[in-house]
């Protein structure tokens, strides 16, 4: 997995790209949104159109990113996120947790 | 040849033979005060005999002046005596150096007066005898010069009958004296050998003693007996034992150096030393034979034939070769086969620590070597400690406690960037705070021996003084750096052997652990009236993070279980047996199906972190009612295939057990009719690959369960399994697989 980041009004938006699994992607992740934290940058959007895979490990990634997130009273939402991805929330039943959205525009909106 | 003759070439060659051995120890290393101290010891024991060989053919020459004892040549013959205070020295300076510490220094000259006096006596005493008659006062001469001169005349009268007591029985005087450095020098090295841990220099001291021993005891003999029974030990008698023990004497002390490498002598002296000795030897015997060739042919044939002798001459010659390389090649198989030699270390070394695979017999082994071989007096470890990712001294003889290096410490730093053996003196630029280099100096460490793997320092080992004083040589700077190559790949090779048994250990462990996961899986499916039900679970690795299970709540109920934990292996395997020992306590306890899961979620998230986590289905079959009752918390849609080909997915329940707590969960009842088939699964089926990455699929699964829903439960599983298996060959599968699989039988006909 590779990791690249940017601001659009406020908001973080991370974007992934490849497969996420376990190990080393999930300290680069965690490691990533600690740092935002730090900086009180608290609202971050993942774009999600660029992951080709995720296993269960990866969905653990997200999961722990999103608990951190909302313990340091921030959150995270989802964009574009992909099929294989969205019927992977649905069985999971992460649908009800995750706030997804088909735009990062929206996602980011959201905040608001 | 007479006894006489044999005697002074006994004489010479002895003589000879010393002050060779003397050059040869002295010319090797002129630094080592030892070796000088050595080397002066037996060069003035050598003029004894050479003086005695020459007052011997001078007593036999005919052309001899009468009283050649009087000549000044001969009259030097007593310098041979400073052999006494040499012989103290040197039981000073080995096997321990006494005279550094003290201040002996004047001392040390005063020991030289005895035989200087005697010297002196003998040279001079006309001279001196003379010059004390200067102030002779006449009888009848009285007056102021009298006065003064009076009681220096008196003086010198008295010292020149102390000088004439000492001429007179200069001999016995001056024997006594020797006697008392004698007994001294044996009381030294007597008490130096008790303080001799080293093994190598316990096995010289013990040579050099011997030799030492015998020739006091010579010596004694020959001037006590002198002394005490005149007539029976005459001067022959008496320089015979003197030449013996002499010869005795340094015998062993040659003896010692060539084979223990007793001095700082190295091996090419050695051996050049012996060829000499025996080519000397050789070609001695070979003039004799070739001066004496006319009388032994004249002796053999009965005349003088001068072209036979020519003849014998020639054939000697021709042997020449050939004897000289045999006695070359036995005196080296007798002397070399020393384990000092350098070649001879590595050879064992490398033999020893090839099999040696305990850390610690394996730094004995190097200690061992450096200390017999180099003589090195302390030999110290720093290692790197892989458990505590630092550096430690580790205990030593002299100091018990391990101490940790500060992976900062400047000494440590200057260290590591060594590739060869190096002198510490060298390294004083990473002293100053350097509680390493304070440790070292405390420990008087002379040399450090880095021991590197690529470019990891695996530590060092720091080596004091050489015992006795001795220098570390260019030879053993090559010898040090050799071994500590081997060192480098023995140590790599006790830790990789420690580890692979660390390895096998785990690997057992793993194992009994699969045999309880094996043992907490149901052994058989259980039997029920009007279904059958089988399951099957195959882990990607030794222990899995799936499971199912059966729990027989009442006659009629079954309630059926089937989980998957993100991730693989052991921590996988850690969480679900969490799982299965919660679920089926609140089965027993009775609790409703939704409250169960909540409960469930709300303990595991309690005690994981998010990122763990578990999909579970948890579903109860009344067999009486024909129901089955569940709740699905993230699990995979179990299929329920009709037997009129429609699907039904098992969907109702809520969020995965473990990553949120406070979570709600909902339950769903099915009706379940003749022939029904339902089939749980894990994604491990659903998600298996081909080789161009393309999923097999949950839409397959439901599709291949509708297609042979006529098939028994045993029969749908290897349906799907095989399916499976050949989209996606790769075994054990990629990540743990479950089935398990519900038919419910063809005569089931709903009560009520």
């Amino acid at each position: 997995m590779k990791l690249t980041d940017r601001e659009q009004d406020g908001v973080v938006v991370l974007e992934p790209k490849g497969k996420i699994m376990g190990g080393p992607d999930a300290t680069l992740l965690h490691d990533k949104l600690y740092e935002f934290i730090q900086q009180g940058r608290t609202k971050v959007v993942i774009d999600l159109s660029r992951i080709e895979w995720m296993n269960s490990t990866g969905l653990g990634i997200l999961i722990q990113g999103y608990t951190t997130l909302r313990n340091s009273d921030g959150q995270l939402k989802l964009a574009k996120v992909t099929d294989k991805i969205q019927s992977l929330l649905t069985i999971t039943k992460l649908v009800s947790v995750f706030d997804a959205y088909d735009t990062v525009e929206d996602a980011i909106a959201s905040f608001n | 040849m007479s006894a006489e003759l044999l005697r002074t070439l006994c004489y010479f060659l002895t003589g000879g033979f010393l002050i060779f051995l003397a050059i040869t120890i002295t010319r090797d290393n002129f630094r080592s005060r030892l070796n000088r101290v050595t080397g002066a010891m037996l060069f003035f024991a050598g003029l004894g005999p050479l003086f005695m060989a020459l007052g011997s053919v001078l007593a036999q020459s005919a052309t001899a002046p009468l009283g050649f004892e009087a000549s000044p040549v001969y009259k030097l013959r007593h310098l041979w005596e400073f052999f006494f205070p040499l012989l103290l020295l040197f039981s000073c300076l080995f096997p321990f150096d006494r005279l550094s510490r003290a201040g002996y220094r004047y001392i040390r000259l005063a020991i030289f007066l005895p035989p200087l006096m005697h010297s002196v006596i003998v040279l001079f005493f006309d001279q001196l005898s003379s010059a004390l008659d200067i102030f002779h006062v006449d009888p009848g001469d009285e007056g102021l010069s009298s006065l003064v001169v009076q009681p220096l005349a008196t003086l010198f009268s008295w010292l020149k009958l102390t000088l004439n007591v000492l001429r007179g029985y200069e001999r016995s005087i001056f024997a006594v004296i020797s006697i008392a450095y004698v007994v001294a020098a044996g009381y030294f090295l007597e008490s130096g050998r008790k303080r001799v841990t080293n093994p190598k220099i316990l096995t010289q001291t013990r040579w050099v003693l011997t030799g030492t021993r015998i020739g006091l005891g010579l010596y004694l003999v020959a001037q006590l007996g002198w002394m005490l029974a005149p007539r029976l030990f005459s001067e022959g008698v008496t320089s015979s034992l003197l030449v013996t023990a002499l010869l005795a004497g340094s015998g062993l002390f040659i003896f010692a150096t060539i084979r223990h490498q007793f001095l700082d002598v190295q091996m090419v002296f050695r051996q050049s030393f012996v060829n000499t000795i025996t080519s000397a030897l050789l070609v001695g015997v070979y003039i004799v034979m070739v001066v004496q060739s006319r009388a032994i042919v004249a002796s053999m044939f009965g005349v003088e034939a001068e072209l036979v002798s020519y003849g014998f001459i020639i054939l000697l010659l021709l042997f020449f070769q050939p004897i000289n390389n045999w006695v070359d090649d036995l005196i080296r198989s007798m002397f070399m086969r020393t384990r000092t030699d350098h070649r001879n270390v590595i050879e064992r070394f490398s033999r020893q620590v090839i099999s040696l695979f305990d850390p610690t017999q394996l730094r004995q082994t190097i200690e061992e070597t450096l200390k017999t071989t180099l003589l090195v007096n302390r030999v110290y470890f720093i290692l790197y400690d892989d458990s505590i990712t630092e550096y430690a001294m580790l205990p030593s003889d002299d100091h018990p406690r391990r101490v940790v290096i500060d992976r900062q410490d400047l000494m440590l730093r200057g260290i590591n960037l060594l590739d060869a053996p190096t002198y510490y003196r060298s390294l004083t630029d990473y002293s100053p705070g350097s509680d390493l280099a304070t440790m070292l100096e405390t420990r008087g460490v002379r040399m450090v021996l880095p021991m590197k793997d690529a470019d990891h320092l695996l530590g060092f080992v720091a080596l004091t003084e050489k015992a006795a004083g001795y220098r570390y040589s260019s030879e053993d700077l090559n010898l040090l750096g050799v071994l500590s190559n081997q060192m480098v790949s023995a140590l790599t090779n006790a830790r990789l052997y420690v580890e692979s048994l660390e390895r096998t250990r785990l690997q057992e462990e793993i194992n009994m652990a699969r045999q309880i996961q094996l043992d907490l899986l149901p052994s058989n499916p259980p039997t029920i009236d009007c279904s059958t039900i089988c399951a099957r679970s195959t882990p990607s690795r030794t222990v899995g993070g799936d499971f199912y299970d059966f729990i027989k709540i009442d006659g009629d109920r079954l309630g059926v279980v089937i989980a998957d934990a993100s991730g693989k292996g052991m921590p996988a395997a850690l969480m679900i047996t969490q799982t299965q020992a919660m679920i089926r306590s609140e089965v027993n306890n009775g609790t409703p199906i939704a409250s169960m899961l909540k409960n469930v979620n709300q303990q595991l998230a309690a005690t994981t972190s998010a990122e763990k986590y578990v999909t579970l289905f948890y579903g109860e079959l009344d067999t009486r009612r024909g129901t089955f009752h569940y709740a699905n918390a993230g699990h995979n849609y179990p299929i329920l295939a009709r037997s009129d080909g429609t699907i039904e997915l098992l969907k109702t329940g809520g969020l995965i057990i473990g990553a949120l707590p406070h979570m709600e969960y909902d339950e769903d009842t099915v009706t379940l009719g003749p022939d029904d088939m339902l089939v749980l699964f894990t994604d491990g089926l659903s998600e298996a690959m081909d080789e161009n990455e393309v999923e097999y699929g949950e839409d397959r699964l439901r599709q291949l369960v509708c297609n042979h829903r006529n098939q028994k439960a045993h029969e749908i599983m290897e349906t799907m399994l095989n399916d499976v298996r050949s989209h996606d060959p790769t075994s054990p599968p990629r990540d743990d697989t479950t089935i398990v699989a519900l038919k419910m039988n063809g005569t089931i006909s709903a009560h009520e």
